[in-house]
């Protein structure tokens, strides 16, 4: 134990942890530059129907093989790719803030109000994210099919949020705070700044990983996306009858799928978080 | 073969990038029974010295030298060595050495069986023995609960009792009484002593002011720098220090004042209390009816041991929490009637230092700790703030660390002075002063006492300081009330408290904070 401090601010170091997350945001980062040139990358456009033969395997002309279709499986796989991280991208947010940010402000509410409000959101957590957003979209509409999955697994990130920012305000330094007359707003933002600073990434990239599992699958079932704009659950979905003929017809968007949800957990430092 | 128990030939450690060793070549000898203290301020080498010798080096640490332990032959000191000799390693409860939610008798237990291998209930019941015979140690049932809800004080005996219970040839003692109220110090360092001359194990302790070598007598190495600067009898080097450092770190402790009493009417009261009763945890309530009024300029001390009623008064005073009875008035208001967020208005002219290192968030960078009272509670241009926040960092010469460097990353030294410049741009009119010198070595106390004295001159807030150390509380404070099980049994100037004290608590406190140079371990002085 040194009771002086050096004048130096301690280094980083490299942990494992931080590689794993510098993997994931590599690989988030390579996913986001292929969808933001995915028109420029796809010769064909979204849902070209007949493009090729139907379900030709993967070949020189057709790397990733054709489906039903005849639809260029790359060039699906791509628009589906860039559908998929746009909708989970908003969701993502939606979870952020319906489920971060609002439990933090839920915890400094009135005692009675914000133990209701966390009591609602634990119960809605114990339901399987899935369900959730298969009934706020029945509630809705299927175009806000991203806004319902974000809901849908915002709950456990309030409890989270909530029982996080409860610990705060019993902490020693806030009540230190608080006898020097700082205000509860200023708490708030001393909180917000910097649990949002340090652990933004994190949350985000675990929100990330866990709707684009909860969005895939409700379109697997046909509640999400739709034609055109179709997603890579809707591919998978389309799939169904020829996969067993047709491998890559549906192993192409899985594995597609697979590695954005990766990136996203291992940016996330594989914590389980708001696990779908 | 060596007739010593311990012996450190050529011990060096070293950390990458570092301008100098921790240890360098450090040579020392225990013998069978003895005492050694290592006396030297933090980062001496004496840390680094008992993690080695507890077989704990820090990762990064690169250790050569011999250890000999007993008649076994030397060996390099690579990590977790197993020595020859039963070895005890007895932390300070500042160092948290136990799992805060886990029973401290449980983990002490466990402790005990593992070093002595043998099954939990017998380690129990050697621990209930060991506590049994430490005269003012608590039962095996006080300890029963989480170390978060035990007080230090419980906490450290039964770390001293567990460290008895494992029969140790060699103690290493690891600022094992720091920061410890000084009443229970010095009953500890009574049991510390009998039990030594009891089982005749050899005490190496780490210490880091002057008080502990007098108490415990013995030899004494001051250390400087991973250096040996002087060596020799406690009791000769407590009045006679050939080195000017040893000079320097024995002048660094608090010295008696002779001061005439003065008088703690000075400017506009800050604190009125009238009539007021402090709420105690048992069903019978003893009347207080404390009256007294505190003054800007003034200092007014609480002083007891843990427990005492000194935190309770405080917040009632700070209207933190309600008195059954009485009527408190804060700077000119009566708090009484005050709704909270008037009442949290009213705090913001209040500011705290405090012993504890957790005051401070430490997610919040220096800068940020400094300037939010001044954003929170007044609208000032940014450089104003900056600049307001940057004389109060050279005050307390912290201006030189990155204020980009979060609270977490700072030693406690530094946490304390970042509290006093966090103070100082919030000029208050009341300071809250909790045991600001706990757990820091000699030099930073006094460091720490002189900035306190220079904020005090400077920014003339009242004072409340609350200790259960008499000499910290005379460096801050005129007047004290002394308190005992929720009440105040003696109050006035603290010059005449200390001149004639009128109860036996009083004196036994006294006692207990004597200084260096009346180095006799007094006698027990009956409680009440």
């Amino acid at each position: 134990m040194s009771l002086v401090s050096t004048n130096e601010v301690p280094g980083p170091t490299i942990t494992l942890g931080g590689v794993i997350r510098a993997v994931g945001f590599i690989g988030l980062g390579a996913i986001g530059v292929t969808v933001g040139l995915s028109d420029v990358l796809a010769r064909a456009p979204a849902d070209a129907v007949d493009y090729g033969p139907p379900l030709m395997a993967p070949s020189v002309h057709f790397p990733l093989g054709t489906d039903v279709l005849g639809r260029d499986m790359a060039s699906e796989t791509l628009h589906a790719l860039a559908v998929t991280v746009t909708n989970a991208g908003i969701a993502a947010i939606v979870v952020v803030v319906a489920g971060g940010l609002a439990g933090f402000i839920a915890a400094r509410l009135p005692y009675r109000i914000g133990f209701l409000l966390r009591g609602i959101g634990g119960i809605l957590g114990a339901v399987p994210a899935l369900l959730l957003a298969i009934l706020f979209i029945g509630l809705a509409n299927r175009g806000l099919a991203p806004f319902a999955a974000g809901l849908a697994a915002a709950p456990l990130g309030f409890v989270r949020a909530f029982d996080r920012a409860r610990a705060l305000g019993q902490s020693r330094h806030a009540e230190f705070a608080r006898a020097t007359g700082i205000s509860p707003g200023a708490l708030l933002r001393r909180d917000l700044t910097y649990e949002f600073r340090d652990s933004f990434l994190s949350i985000a990239t675990r929100a990330l990983a866990a709707v684009t599992i909860v969005l895939s699958t409700v379109s697997f079932f046909g509640y999400g996306a739709t034609p055109p704009h179709r997603d890579l659950g809707l591919m998978i979905a389309a799939a169904r009858d020829v996969y067993f003929d047709a491998w890559w017809t549906a192993a192409i968007p899985a594995i597609a799928l697979a590695l954005f949800v990766l990136c996203a957990r291992l940016a996330a430092g594989l914590d389980e978080g708001e696990r779908a | 073969m060596s007739e010593h128990l311990l012996t450190v030939t050529e011990l060096t450690v070293t950390r990458p990038g570092a301008k100098r060793p921790e240890l360098d070549r450090l040579s020392l000898a225990v013998d069978a029974g003895e005492t050694l203290v290592i006396l030297g301020e933090a980062g001496c080498g004496k840390e680094a010295l008992m993690r080695v010798l507890a077989g704990a080096p820090d990762r990064d640490e690169i250790v050569d030298g011999t250890l000999q332990f007993g008649s076994a032959s030397p060996e390099r000191a690579v990590k977790f060595p197993k020595p020859a000799i039963r070895m005890s390693y007895l932390p300070g409860p500042f160092e948290q050495p136990l799992n805060l939610h886990v029973s401290a008798l449980s983990q002490l237990t466990r402790i005990i069986a593992r070093k002595l291998d043998a099954p939990r209930a017998s380690a129990q019941e050697e621990l209930g023995l060991a506590l049994g015979r430490l005269s003012g140690a608590p039962k095996p049932a006080d300890l029963d609960r989480p170390p978060l809800s035990l007080s230090p004080e419980i906490q450290a005996w039964g770390l001293f009792a567990a460290a008895f219970a494992q029969n140790p040839e060699l103690l290493l003692a690891d600022h094992s009484l720091a920061g410890l109220a000084p009443g229970h110090a010095r009953a500890l360092t009574r049991a510390l002593l009998a039990e030594q001359a009891r089982l005749g194990f050899a005490i190496l302790y780490a210490a880091m002011n002057a008080e502990t070598p007098a108490w415990l007598k013995g030899r004494l190495i001051v250390m400087r720098h991973g250096k040996i600067v002087e060596e020799g009898p406690a009791e000769r080097l407590a009045t006679t220090q050939a080195h000017s450092y040893t000079q320097t770190l024995f002048k660094a402790q608090p010295a008696p004042l002779n001061d005439k009493p003065r008088a703690s009417t000075r400017g506009q009261p800050v604190i009125q209390a009238y009539r007021i009763e402090m709420a105690k945890p048992s069903p019978k309530r003893m009347r207080d009816d404390l009256t007294f009024e505190l003054r800007r300029g003034a200092a007014l001390a609480l002083i007891g041991d843990e427990g005492s009623g000194r935190h309770t008064l405080a917040r009632i005073l700070l209207g933190l929490d309600r008195a059954p009875a009485g009527r408190i008035v804060f700077d000119a208001v009566d708090i009484g009637v005050l709704a909270r967020n008037m009442m949290a208005r009213l705090r913001r002219r209040v500011a705290f230092v405090a012993g504890a290192d957790d005051m401070l968030d430490p997610r919040m960078t220096i800068w940020d700790t400094v300037a939010e009272p001044l954003r929170t509670h007044l609208d000032l241009p940014r450089h104003v703030t900056a600049s307001y926040r940057d004389v109060a960092l050279k005050r307390v010469g912290l201006a030189s660390l990155a204020g980009n460097r979060s609270v977490a990353t700072l030693s406690a030294f530094d946490k304390r002075r970042l509290q006093v410049a966090r103070a100082i741009v919030s000029a208050p009119v009341l300071a809250v002063i909790d045991e600001p010198l706990r757990g820091l070595d000699a030099f930073a106390q006094a460091v720490m006492r002189d900035l306190l004295k220079n904020f005090r001159t400077h920014e003339g807030p009242a004072f409340l300081v609350i200790t259960s150390d008499i000499m910290v509380a005379q460096s801050l404070a005129e007047d004290a009330m002394i308190m005992k099980d929720g009440r105040v049994i003696e109050r006035g100037s603290l010059a005449d408290i200390l001149r004639a004290p009128k109860a036996a608590y009083t004196l036994s406190l006294i006692e207990a904070s004597a200084p260096v140079k009346n180095s006799a371990l007094p006698p027990a002085v009956p409680q009440g």
